[in-house]
């Protein structure tokens, strides 16, 4: 008989996997899958005694918000669609020895994406929207996609920053840019690709919380080492609490065994609890601490669509 | 003095250490805003603290207050067990401290909100002193340190009269330190100044109720230390015991000699009694009947009789009285002469009036008859009528003591209520309120009870209401303030708390404290009062020093020499006995 979980996520962020039976579609990318382990000896794997998690960890991860929607009206009588958005960037830096996590760096910024050649910076009061140009037809649809680029390299820059030896940097998220940054993993929450064939994917679903699947690399543009990682507080559905960790492919096997060995034994304790978190348990408790402090930092939405109206009327 | 303040406030810009910020995300209003607390800064209760307002086209106007609550919390926890996640160094928050500030002062007088995001300032020094309205004061009184360690002082235009009168201290009895207060505060009048000439003829008359604590004032605390030394420098106060006391005592019961009934002070210590020849002629039977149960009875009307008729007929006779030819000697013999009298068909009439039934009579007498345990030693017709035994102040000492607290009820109240009928009588008829007569009277609720009347109550409204042109100064004590006439707290300008029980604070009689006092002062700790004065909108926790005098026999020091000769040692032997002319050598 069928068994039926309800998804641990909230509704309104949609399913952590696509309809609950895990990631739908299949990926077109090629897999390595006998780095670690050949493909059938593949197991459920634990952390060996003796890993220990880093004393610092740092997490990085980025917020975005649209403020306004606008529209030009170019003197050709064309018309461009335009997003004011402002976004945010920070790191948390957990120091598990002392207790201790506090904001290590944090910087907003504030665009204005559009595809409109003639327009420049939006001033609303003393807010200023940098002009991003976007290349092509700038349809509204595609825009909120354009904000992404700079918030990546907006957490680029601070992932650098904070850094101390022995560390281990967590970025929310692929890894993209960043895979030239020394002990660094990316951590992925939805699962939409299906990366591994069918017998392999059985392994991954039968992986018990703290447990990990071999690693194995992905030979796409965005190429990296990756393995997927039950957390605790998951509701015992096939994908629930699932997470996949990916690393830089330039490292070696054994540097990349030794990361996701490490991953697993500080991860989950960052696992967070349902009733406090709609993504529960993927979204981890700093990065959904830093968040909060990020969407803070953002400033009130309705201010600010009220000082862009204001200082669109004004131009008239 | 505006003017000073205002250069102040060009001060105010660059001095002081920057502790915080007003914040935004809660109403700042002009009399009350709350500080963000800067990292690495703190603010505790009671501290002063100054910001500052620029306005378009005028002057900056500064806002001074105290820190009236302090919060701190985690900022970016949603739910309470997110403490454990940022104490485990899971979770980024950040530590957030705010102060509240009740606003004391705002100069020039524009009543506009602080902004949100200026720097509020520690005040120190002159700032501070113009904060709690120090530099306003012509005479202060030193009444303690504040919290910052630094003195506190009290106006003394509301304590002598000039423009208000009277103190209210309440608090638990024990813990409160309501008459190592009152005491503190007297001398500190004395002692500080203020009163500059007038100091050495302003006098005080302090009611002893509970214990011999205050028969010691003169001797110096065997305990005091230099620290303590240090504090009263700190005040500007010597740290000595109060030079002129005398103190007075009833006489033992049943000792004909009329020695004073104390048994720990031994020199210097006086009877207080009065003649039966006094007690007829002064009229004093009423306070003999001064309970306030005594004056919802019918036989009030029958005790005014009797006063009347033993005014008008008592004559003094060797020390007792004759009445109708009779020679009375002591209060037990006037009693039960009274009640005969008054039993007797015949007599009754000329001694109660015709109007009054016997069932009155015998509810009088009845208690007439109870008052002869309590108030034989008091009333006296055995002991020399010149020797002196009468409490008053002109004539005493700068501190004169009445200790009460070897009497019985009925007997304490006789005491005060015939004290102070006199004191406030010679007042009335010296006409002017120079010099100062400071009252010092514990239990205020027993003696002016917020129901009833009694002749105590109408003689300590009277105090209270008129007292303040008179120049007498009741300074009184109580556990429960909502238990005292309210005319009586209302007419104090000065309001003292120390340690008050929960039930007690919630009343509206403490309604000058904010809420965050009324909550501190449950906790309050010896020797800490809440005082409230017109000046400053928000009560000064203060802390007073322990005395520099003894408070019990065993930390009395060596006795002052003036204490070794009481006054009947002092008085001539030829006045006690009386020269009569025929006595007088014929040459």
């Amino acid at each position: 008989m069928t068994r039926l979980f309800v998804d641990t996520w909230a509704a309104s962020y949609g399913a952590a996997f696509g309809g609950g039976e895990g990631p739908s579609s299949p990926s077109t990318a090629q897999v390595e899958t006998d780095a670690e382990l050949p493909p059938g000896e593949w197991r459920p794997l634990e952390a060996p005694r003796g890993v220990s998690s880093p004393g610092v960890v740092l997490l990085v991860d980025g917020v975005q918000r649209i403020d306004a929607t606008l529209s030009t009206e170019e003197e050709d009588g064309g018309s461009y669609a335009g997003l004011a958005a402002s976004y945010a960037a920070g790191v948390v830096r957990c120091d598990l020895g002392v207790g201790a996590a506090e904001l290590a760096g944090a910087q907003v910024a504030r665009g204005f994406f559009t595809a409109s050649p003639s327009v420049g910076d939006v001033v609303a009061g003393q807010i200023r929207y940098a002009l991003h140009k976007v290349e092509g037809a700038g349809e509204l649809s595609k825009l909120p996609a354009s904000v992404q680029g700079p918030l990546t390299a907006l957490e680029i820059e601070l992932s650098g920053a904070a850094r101390t030896g022995g560390d281990l940097l967590v970025v929310d998220g692929p890894l993209r840019g960043r895979r030239q940054l020394p002990r660094t993993i990316g951590y992925i929450k939805t699962q939409d690709k299906q990366y591994l064939p069918p017998a392999l994917t059985l392994v991954v679903t039968a992986l018990r919380p703290g447990q990990r699947s071999p690693i194995f690399k992905q030979g796409t543009a965005w190429g990296c080492w990756s393995w997927y990682l039950r957390l605790p507080g998951g509701n015992g559905a096939p994908w629930s609490g699932m997470v996949r960790v990916e690393c830089s492919p330039d490292l070696p096997v054994e540097q990349a065994v030794e990361l996701a060995n490490l991953s697993l034994v500080t991860l989950p304790r960052f696992a967070s609890t349902p009733y406090k978190d709609p993504r529960a348990p993927q979204n981890l408790i700093p990065i959904a601490g830093l968040e909060r402090r990020l969407r803070g930092l953002l400033g009130d939405a309705r201010l600010l669509h009220r000082a862009l109206t204001l200082a669109t009327t004004r131009l008239v | 003095m505006s003017v000073r303040w205002c250069t102040m406030s060009a001060v105010a810009d660059e001095t002081g250490e920057a502790v915080g910020r007003v914040l935004g995300t809660a109403d700042a209003t002009p009399l009350s805003f709350w500080t963000a607390v800067a990292p690495g800064s703190y603010l505790q209760l009671d501290d002063v603290v100054v910001t500052r307002r620029d306005l378009p086209g005028r002057e900056p106007v500064t806002i001074a207050g105290v820190v009236t609550q302090v919060r701190a919390r985690h900022e970016g926890a949603q739910f309470d067990s997110d403490v454990f996640a940022i104490a485990d160094g899971t979770l980024p928050a950040l530590v957030q401290e705010a102060a509240e500030i009740t606003t004391t002062r705002v100069d020039p007088e524009l009543y506009v909100p602080p902004s949100p995001g200026a720097v509020v300032r520690r005040a120190t020094g002159d700032l501070r002193a113009a904060a709690l309205h120090f530099d306003r004061m012509e005479k202060r009184v030193p009444m303690g340190t504040g919290r910052d360690g630094l003195p506190a002082f009290l106006n003394a235009d509301f304590l002598d009269g000039s423009r208000g009168a009277h103190v209210s201290i309440s608090g638990i009895s024990g813990v409160a330190t309501k008459t190592s207060f009152a005491t503190f505060l007297l001398y500190s009048v004395f002692r500080s100044g203020v009163l500059g000439g007038e100091a050495i003829n302003a006098k005080a008359l302090i009611f002893n109720v509970k214990g011999e604590d205050l028969l010691f004032l003169d001797h110096p605390n065997a305990r005091l230390d230099d620290d303590t030394t240090r504090r009263y420098a700190e005040l500007g106060l010597p740290a000595t015991p109060f030079p002129d006391v005398r103190v007075y005592a009833p006489p033992r019961a049943k000792d004909s000699s009329g020695a004073p009934d104390v048994s720990s002070r031994l020199t210097g210590i006086d009877s207080f009694y009065w003649t039966l020849a006094e007690f007829c002629e002064a009229r004093l039977l009423p306070y003999v009947f001064a309970d306030a149960d005594d004056e919802r009875q019918q036989y009030t009307m029958v005790v005014h009789a009797v006063t009347a008729h033993l005014a008008r007929h008592a004559q003094p006779a060797d020390g007792g009285i004759s009445v109708d030819g009779i020679r009375l000697g002591s209060y037990p013999d006037l009693v039960d002469f009274v009640v005969a009298r008054l039993t007797d068909e015949e007599t009754r009439g000329t001694w109660a009036g015709s109007a009054v039934n016997t069932g009155t009579v015998n509810a009088f007498a009845r208690r007439l008859i109870a008052s002869k345990k309590d108030l034989a030693r008091l009333i006296r017709g055995d002991l020399a009528e010149r020797r002196p035994h009468a409490i008053n102040t002109a004539e005493s000492a700068q501190v004169t003591v009445v200790d009460l607290h070897n009497l019985p009820d009925r007997a304490q109240r006789f005491v005060v209520g015939v004290t102070l009928k006199t004191e406030f009588e010679r007042k009335e008829k010296a006409g002017t309120a120079k010099p100062l007569l400071f009252v010092v009277l514990d239990e205020l609720n027993k003696y002016a009870p917020r129901e009833g009347s009694s002749p105590i109550k109408e003689v300590l409204l009277d105090i209270a209401e008129r007292g303040r042109s008179l120049g007498v100064i009741l300074i009184g004590a109580q556990q429960t303030a909502s238990e005292v006439e309210r005319r009586i707290v209302t007419n104090s300008a000065i309001r003292v708390v120390g340690r008050l029980d929960p039930a007690e604070a919630s009343r509206p009689e403490y309604g000058f404290l904010p809420p965050a006092q009324r909550q501190r002062v449950l906790l309050a700790k010896p020797g800490t009062m809440f005082v409230s004065q017109p000046d400053i909108p928000v009560p000064l926790c203060v802390e007073f020093p322990f005395p520099a005098w003894a408070t019990r026999p065993s930390e009395a020091g060596q006795a002052p020499s003036a204490t070794l000769r009481s006054i009947v040692q002092s008085a001539d032997p030829f006045a006690v006995v009386g020269g009569r002319s025929e006595d007088e050598i014929p040459f």
